[in-house]
């Protein structure tokens, strides 16, 4: 395209102002640039602002913002911090980036095309409202308040979805921290101790520290890496179990290099062999336990020699690590671990953790379990309403719980089977805020199918995710640096110092830009046309943060005045609840059907030719919520797939080379990535970071990066006791210029 | 809603340009505005540009949504990508609201203008282009030659590039063709008025 007259000839005919001047007639009088006074060069101010807590994983660390004018222009720890200090990760740092990514969420959209296949259209916030409460109220009405799914995650995803919980009435909840991360542990260790352990391991004052999977320094969070590093400073002794030698591993005194899906028996030999050589804490099982002949008598078969032959490990080297934490006890840290939902066996894990922490004494004493005791704040959120019984998708005919150890919510699994059988009713209403449930649940081609069948689909995100693809409409959220948030509330990291809590709210180190808008808001406008109006509880989230402070006789005013955290005096953790208690065997659970000792389960193992599918975490990246960060992606640029050297060695691949995998149903990674060759690693399984390789081209960075593991997962496992799921079932072979290699370890 | 009134040619033209790049709405995307852009491209001699605009926006309501959802891909959020963010600091700083938005804000500020959009950043091409429109009414020259050889021009061409290579609708590769025209020869010859 070219015009046939030149600029100067053009600006020289006496005709322009004819030509020009009545384009005015369609122009808006109103303009981002006015006139002002002159201002000096030089004029923009720097300034640091407090206040922040971090969001790039959900430690939640504590902020300052150094401002350049209003841009943000670096990030560090709050100094006045007890909790990171001025410390923070590689992602902390990289906030900048993700705050200022170009392929952000900036204005609501809405989809003018087909699910899965959008064509995003740029609408403003009254339509989209509009157009989530009609289309919600319509399916809450024809369907009912069951008929609406809730996939939310993080801390902007309570309000909305207390509110279609508790007041809409879905039982319809599927928290992905829970149902496909932590909640095993938090319901086996509630069965066991009656609390959720979180990871309140006393690291820096253990004189043993047992990590099983954990790769702590792989996994950052800043003030638990501190407390790992103080503990091994301090001259703890370090016992890994993993199948991999993993950063962790890599400081162990011992590393047991454990073949996949048999913990459990491990955990049961240690127990059986402290039992045994009466080297347990006979004296605190006396006085806390309860059911300790059962127990007893439940783990009896697993001696050394019976877990070594299952674990694939010597057996010396479980006597080692029993002596270890026997010598040792009972300022031992058993850790509890986080993600916890690997081979659908995890609850009865998790208990067993529990229970070997308790044969150590290792509870409310210096280096075992103890959880800090916090301030407390308040928890304003909707009022829960009383609802029609009968749509818990989690009981069966006689009104017994199916999974009845389940965390709160309903298991992933009922929802999608009951989304695409329509029976016991049908799901036809989908909110996804925060979550991006196909990156996340295993069988990726039944989650689009459920999200297929829904009558509408609302995604509520900071970021386009592979689930926003599904989206009818797709509103933007303000990001942790632009808005008032949640309430912390902690203790210092480290016991052995004077003992202090702090209370910390979010708040916003720079002003929201283009229309994002925070969840109470959204929440609030769609509650209004969903008829909901009398009930909301907050006419803000200044409001709200507020409202939860008041409790601990602070406000937002009062906070900012002392830069963002409240100081106060602590109190001794080592104390003992009276009420605490351990139960080493659950009458309860037997009664429902599960073995009431702890037990192993074993799990399928790969068949020849394949080798399970490990994934894990890696500092610089929090799943996929960090993948377009472009100065993360320089960090580690794709997922390399560990593989045995030995074995690599044989099936003629060397580091770099690079590869795709295809799973035992013959369903191939759509991506390829780089294989790593070390001896650090089983023959019977691989590992690689999990979260790569998405799917959806407006993450412009991230896309088609590296494999993303969780497309493998074509079959999902569940965890009989939580419904949660168990995701390390996949077995892999690998795939290199289209032809398929087998993996010969298991041949 | 239009109403705006200026008595300088150049004026006009800037913010009829600045017009053009903001989200197409029917309160201002109208039959009138179409024939404006006609009779301007005619000035022009853009006989093709003309050729090609009443198919791409025959009137009616489709086609404006076709042209939202081009304006989203193009310049918010698209498939495969935003395929041309219209933020001077994307290209120059590879971010949002880079070292660049901070120093092109202080020209504003130090020439007597200030920014003043809630939650938009001051490099967007629309205020870049009403800030040379204020220029050339106030008979700025320097600045605006200044304005051009500093902050637009260094990132103008690799945003216009992606608009005319990737656009699916011949309307935006126009504008920018029109926006490229009354910019590019700033560089090389200054202004050059009809002073008649």
């Amino acid at each position: 395209m070219a015009f046939n007259v030149t600029r100067r000839k053009f600006l020289q005919t006496a005709s322009l102002a004819a030509v020009a001047l009545p384009l005015s007639e369609v122009i808006a009088s109103e303009s981002g640039i006015t006139r002002s006074p002159l201002e000096p060069p030089g004029s923009l101010t720097d300034e640091t602002v407090s206040g922040g807590i971090c969001e790039m994983c959900f430690w939640r660390c504590q902020l300052v913002g150094k401002k350049r004018g209003d841009r943000l222009v670096k990030l560090e720890g709050n100094p006045k911090s007890i909790d990171n200090g001025t410390a923070i990760c590689a992602r902390g740092n990289a906030g900048i980036q993700f705050l200022y990514d170009p392929d952000r969420l900036k204005f609501p959209l809405k989809n003018v095309g087909e699910r899965g296949k959008p064509v995003w259209k740029k609408i403003g916030w009254t339509e989209a409202l509009d157009e989530c409460g009609k289309r919600l109220a319509e399916i809450e009405k024809k369907y009912g308040p069951q008929g609406i799914a809730v996939f939310p995650h993080g801390s902007t995803a309570k309000y909305p979805m207390h509110f279609f919980e508790r007041t809409v009435g879905t039982h319809n909840v599927s928290e992905a921290s829970f149902f496909q991360c932590r909640g095993i542990r938090d319901t086996a260790y509630m069965a066991t101790i009656g609390r959720a352990p979180g990871e309140f391991v006393d690291m820096p004052n253990a004189k043993v520290i047992f990590l099983l999977g954990s790769h702590i320094g792989e996994n950052i969070h800043v003030s638990h890496v501190k407390q790992f590093i103080q503990g091994l400073q301090n001259g703890a002794k370090l016992v890994v179990v993993d199948p991999r030698y993993s950063a962790s591993a890599a400081k162990s005194d011992i590393w047991v290099k454990i073949k996949p899906g048999t913990d459990t028996a491990f955990l049961l030999a240690i127990m059986n062999y402290l039992v045994t050589t009466k080297k347990y804490n006979a004296e605190f099982i006396e006085e806390y336990a309860e059911g300790f002949d059962k127990f007893k008598e439940g783990i009896k078969e697993w001696s050394l020699e019976k877990a070594a032959k299952e674990c694939d490990i010597p057996a010396a080297q479980i006597k080692e690590v029993a002596e270890l934490l026997a010598a040792n006890a009972p300022n031992v840290s058993v850790h509890p671990g986080r993600h916890v939902s690997w081979y659908g066996n995890d609850f009865q894990r998790q208990r067993s953790l529990a229970c070997l922490t308790a044969l150590l004494g290792a509870f409310y004493v210096k280096g075992g379990w103890v959880p800090g005791k916090n301030p407390k704040i308040g928890k304003t959120s909707w009022v829960k309403k009383e609802h029609e019984g009968g749509h818990n998708l989690n009981e069966n005919e006689d009104g017994d719980l199916k999974h009845p150890f389940t965390p709160p919510g309903t298991p992933t699994e009922l929802i999608r089977d009951a989304a695409l059988t329509g029976k016991p009713y049908p799901i036809k209403g989908c909110v996804i805020w925060g979550q991006n449930p196909i990156q996340t649940i295993p069988d990726q081609d039944k989650m689009k199918k459920v999200l297929q069948q829904m009558d509408f689909v609302l995604c509520v995100d900071v970021m386009p995710t592979d689930a926003t693809m599904w989206a009818d409409i797709l509103l933007p959220e303000v990001s942790y640096l632009e808005r008032y948030d949640l309430v912390k509330a902690g203790t210092q990291w480290d016991f052995a110092q004077k003992h202090q809590q702090y209370i910390a709210a979010r708040m916003p180190l720079v002003a929201p830009m283009f229309e994002r808008k925070d969840q109470v808001f959204i929440t609030n406008e769609i509650a209004k046309r969903m008829g909901y109006d009398k009930d909301i509880p907050v006419k803000t989230i200044e409001e709200l943060v507020d409202k939860d402070l008041e409790v601990a006789g602070l406000s937002l005013d009062k906070l900012k005045k002392e830069d963002g955290i409240h100081l106060m005096d602590g109190k001794d953790p080592y104390t003992m609840p009276e009420d605490f208690e351990i139960i080493l065997y659950n009458e309860e659970l037997e009664d429902a059907g599960f073995p009431g000792v702890p037990t192993y389960i074993p799990v399928e193992q790969p068949p020849a030719g394949y080798a399970r599918l490990l994934y894990g975490r890696v500092p610089v990246h929090t799943f996929n919520r960090t993948q377009n960060n472009i100065w993360l992606k320089n960090a580690m640029p794709d997922n390399p797939i560990w593989l045995n050297d030995e074995l690599a060695a044989k099936m003629g691949l060397k580091d770099g080379d690079m590869v795709g995998l295809v799973n035992q149903v013959g369903f191939k990674s759509r991506t390829t990535t780089t294989v790593k060759t070390t001896p650090g690693i089983r023959k019977d399984a691989i590992f690689m970071a999990h979260g790569y390789g998405t799917a959806n081209p407006l993450m412009t960075v991230a896309v088609n990066a590296g494999i993303d593991d969780t497309s493998l997962m074509t079959k999902a496992t569940v965890d009989p006791e939580t419904g949660a799921h168990g995701m390390r079932n996949t077995f892999v072979k690998f795939v290199k210029d289209g032809k398929v290699i087998d993996i010969p370890a298991a041949v | 809603m239009p109403n705006f009134s200026t008595a300088d040619p150049i004026a006009a033209i800037y913010r009829f340009c600045a017009q053009s790049m903001h989200y197409p709405e029917a309160a201002w995307f109208t039959d009138d505005y179409l024939k404006k852009l006609d009779g301007l491209l005619d000035a022009l001699g853009g006989e093709e540009e003309r050729a090609a605009l009443p198919g791409a926006c025959p009137g009616g309501r489709d086609w404006l949504e076709d042209l939202q959802v081009e304006y989203t891909r193009l310049f918010i959020n698209g498939v495969p990508h935003t395929a041309a963010p219209p933020y001077g600091s994307v290209y120059l700083d590879k971010t949002l609201r880079g070292r660049y938005s901070d120093e092109i804000l202080a020209f504003y500020r130090s020439l007597g203008y200030s920014f003043h959009k809630d939650g938009d950043l001051p490099d967007h091409i629309v205020y870049q282009l009403e800030f040379l429109s204020f220029l050339a009414e106030d008979g700025n020259r320097t600045g605006e030659e200044e304005f051009l050889r500093r902050f637009f021009l260094p990132w103008f061409g690799m945003f216009a590039d992606r608009v005319k290579g990737q656009a699916h609708h011949p309307f935006y590769r126009i504008i920018v063709t029109i926006i490229d025209f009354f910019t590019k020869e700033e560089e090389e010859h200054g202004v050059q008025r009809n002073e008649a």
